[in-house]
């Protein structure tokens, strides 16, 4: 148990170190700073996604919608309230969570592939709300005009703006802080009342454990923090668009959970970084690049169920 | 287990040498490098090479090939070979912008080309504006690029939607009447172009008689066919795109509507012609630049170099596009002598395109003030089939000049700041 324990830390010690290093040696191995920037957004959405799909066993197929509506929220303060960055991101994520709490209260008594069902279809509301609202979102466009403002410390400003590497440690930053919290709600009760049910839920109902009020709480906590990964990706961009919001964007984000082991915690990352380095390595050498992804991800689904890191997890037990 | 160890240990020793040989080699690579003489300049270029725009993408892709293998063969630019680094935005925003961080960052491109999809143009143009590097927008349309969200650095190639629209109204009005009907996608691009033709017919004194509002992707127009015709137009404007313009036009030729009503648009595209069953190609359009312009001077050598490359087609408008924009940067820096990004943007503002370049009767130039290239409107018929060749599907009536069509650049909405 104590050598697990150590293991873990080594491993936790090992991201660390590899995410904080990251500007220096993505140059060397041929990648370049936004790339990075990149892997850690769509790996916290991935992990938010993993917070409700992993740990507490609901699979919603529509999470793109709350990550663009973080996107749209944070472009449309920076555009139209004030030019403050974390109060774009303040505003994005209380418009995806809010949301995304007051439609979760809808969906939760769903389960299985209905709630997955009624998932993708609030996902294409907000998507055609979008596409559709010209005057405000700017449509089929996207939404433009705005950009990531430089932070302010008291005299101190750091210009995040025009320095990539600056940006990509504010993400880092900013991942590091929704990831912590995340981890402390898995490691709290309710977190393992969470797991609870996802292992088997008509024995928790019968313990006494109100499951559609847990169920509605993780959604809801799922949604905040993928609109807060969302806020970031408008920042990431400086643009919003309809496609942030896109059924397909969901189902890219499951199967970077999947891909990198959904039952483990860092494993959506692990998968975002597998997906979007690939496509970005191969989609320069060949137009059919997402065959290669779908390839890898039907390979990891046949040999490896549990994900590339639930896999080497899993030899380690063993 | 006794092979196994002898096949070891020779595996030992070759991999003792194979690990000098590898750490040796890094010596002398830097001599081979220096004898190469100077680095070459790359030109990067994002287009959605897969997604809905992909079949246009890839014919600009080949065109500024073509130019790339043209400008390579007269000695590169200021001396230096060119490379030409194709990224694919895949129809998404993200991805584009990561592409130009990509190309920018990493690969260090002299200049940018790109893209097809407006809302990718827009995004990318704000990382290249950043990091100061000459871009070209090929072919993307929305007015905006050129308009209110012009930048110093940003020129664009193709025409804006008003163009488009101003260079087709005018003839449809004098020769088919002015009770107007619309068929508009129903998203941003359909509204712009609708308001922008509605804009024309105003001033020209016409009516409209309705418009109907399609989703992307209809494929069942009659409800929309059946309600337009009832209002009893002179003209039906089409302002569908790709897909969704071959399935209108198949149910307006199977209903017989064009027998009874004038059917017209703004900008077709070949590819969508040669979608269409010979009898469904009615129309009046514009093409924004057409292949077929007998005693225009280079065409034909144009016509033929792409045939080559293009499986014995002939180019489109697209290949033009990508031809263009690379080659202008060929031009620009060979006359500034520089690869100077803010230089060779002021350099550009009424830069005339040379014949060879052109390939079109009237003057073609980067105007000053909006950053538009003034190229040609090709407004004339659709046709069943070609005289003398199964590609020549459309008739040419008028090509006209791309400043009688432009809006004057103080109703772009435009406004150029330099950076100091």
């Amino acid at each position: 148990m104590n050598a697990g324990g150590r293991t873990n830390r080594l491993v936790l010690a090992a991201i660390w170190v590899v995410l904080l290093a990251a500007p220096f040696w993505l140059n060397l191995v041929g990648g370049y700073t936004a790339l990075g920037s990149r892997v850690l957004v769509l790996g916290l959405a991935a992990m938010s996604l993993n917070f409700l799909l992993g740990f507490t066993g609901v699979l919603s197929f529509g999470h793109a919608a709350w990550f663009g509506l973080g996107a749209y929220g944070a472009g449309l303060a920076l555009k139209f309230v004030a030019l403050s960055t974390p109060l774009a991101m303040l505003l994005g994520t209380l418009t995806g969570g809010i949301a995304g709490a007051l439609l979760g209260a809808l969906i939760v008594h769903r389960r299985g592939i209905y709630f997955a069902m009624v998932t993708i279809a609030f996902g294409q509301v907000f998507y055609y709300i979008a596409y559709r609202w010209n005057s405000l979102t700017g449509g089929d466009d996207g939404l433009r005009g705005f950009s990531r403002q430089p932070l302010a410390f008291g005299p101190m400003r750091v210009d995040i703006l025009n320095n990539s590497t600056l940006f990509y440690y504010f993400v880092l930053v900013c991942f590091a802080v929704a990831v912590g919290i995340m981890a402390l709600l898995l490691r709290s009760p309710f977190g393992r009342t969470m797991l609870a049910i996802r292992e088997n839920e008509r024995r928790a109902r019968f313990l006494g454990i109100p499951i559609e009020l847990h169920i509605w709480i993780a959604f809801a906590l799922s949604c905040v923090f993928i609109s807060f990964s969302g806020t970031l990706y408008a920042l990431l961009n400086n643009f919003a668009d309809p496609n942030n919001l896109y059924y397909s964007l969901s189902g890219d984000l499951v199967i970077m959970a999947v891909m990198g082991g959904m039952r483990v915690f860092w494993g959506p990352l692990l998968g975002a970084a597998v997906f979007v380095v690939l496509q970005d390595y191969v989609s320069s050498l060949t137009t059919n690049w997402m065959s290669f992804i779908g390839l890898l991800f039907v390979l990891v689904v046949l040999f490896f169920p549990r994900g590339l890191l639930g896999m080497l997890r899993q030899r380690r037990v063993a | 287990m006794d092979r196994m160890n002898s096949l070891g240990a020779i595996g030992r020793r070759s991999i003792i040498k194979t690990a000098a040989a590898a750490a040796l080699a890094p010596l002398a690579a830097p001599t081979i490098i220096a004898a190469r003489g100077e680095t070459p300049l790359r030109i990067g270029m994002i287009d959605p090479l897969t997604g809905a725009y992909a079949a246009v993408a890839r014919d600009e892709v080949t065109g500024a090939q073509l130019a790339l293998s043209r400008v390579n063969a007269k000695g590169g630019i200021l001396g230096r070979q060119v490379e030409l680094l194709v990224e694919d935005s895949a129809n998404d925003v993200g991805t584009g912008v990561q592409k130009a961080h990509k190309l920018i960052d990493r690969d260090h491109v002299d200049f940018m080309i790109g893209d097809v999809n407006s809302a990718i143009a827009q995004a990318i143009a704000q990382v290249s504006s950043q990091n100061r590097i000459l871009h070209i927008v090929s072919g993307g349309h929305t007015d905006g690029i050129t308009g209110k969200d012009c930048k110093w650095n940003v020129w664009r190639v193709c025409n804006t939607t008003r163009m488009e629209a101003n260079s087709v109204c005018g003839t449809l009005f004098q020769k088919y009447g002015k009770k107007w009907h619309f068929i508009t996608p129903d998203y941003s691009f359909g509204h712009t172009l609708q308001s922008a033709i509605e804009a024309n017919l105003k001033k020209l004194g016409g009516t409209v008689t309705g418009a109907e509002l399609t989703p992307l992707g209809t494929s069942d127009f009659s409800a929309y066919l059946i309600k337009a015709r009832a209002a009893n137009p002179d003209v039906l404007i089409l302002l569908v795109q790709g897909q969704d313009m071959v399935n209108c036009l198949k149910q307006i030729v199977q209903f017989g509507i064009n027998k009874q009503v004038k059917v017209a648009g703004t900008q077709q595209e070949l590819e969508s012609l040669e979608a269409l069953p010979p009898q469904a190609r009615v129309g009046t359009w514009m093409f924004e630049w057409y292949w077929k312009q007998p005693g225009v001077p280079h065409v034909a050598e144009f016509v033929a170099d792409i045939r080559k490359v293009n499986n014995g087609k002939v180019p489109t408008a697209r290949h033009w596009f990508g031809f263009t924009s690379l080659y202008t940067f060929a031009l620009i820096a060979a006359q500034e002598k520089t690869t100077d990004g803010l230089k060779l943007a002021r350099a550009l503002g009424g830069f005339e395109l040379p014949p060879e370049i052109k390939l079109q009767p009237n003057k073609v130039y980067y105007r000053a003030g909006d950053h538009q290239l003034m190229l040609s409107a090709f407004v004339g018929e659709a046709q069943e089939h070609g005289s003398d060749d199964p590609d020549d599907l459309f008739k040419v009536d008028r090509v006209i000049a791309g400043d009688e069509i432009a809006p004057p650049v103080d109703e772009t909405g435009c406004h150029l700041t330099w950076p100091s």
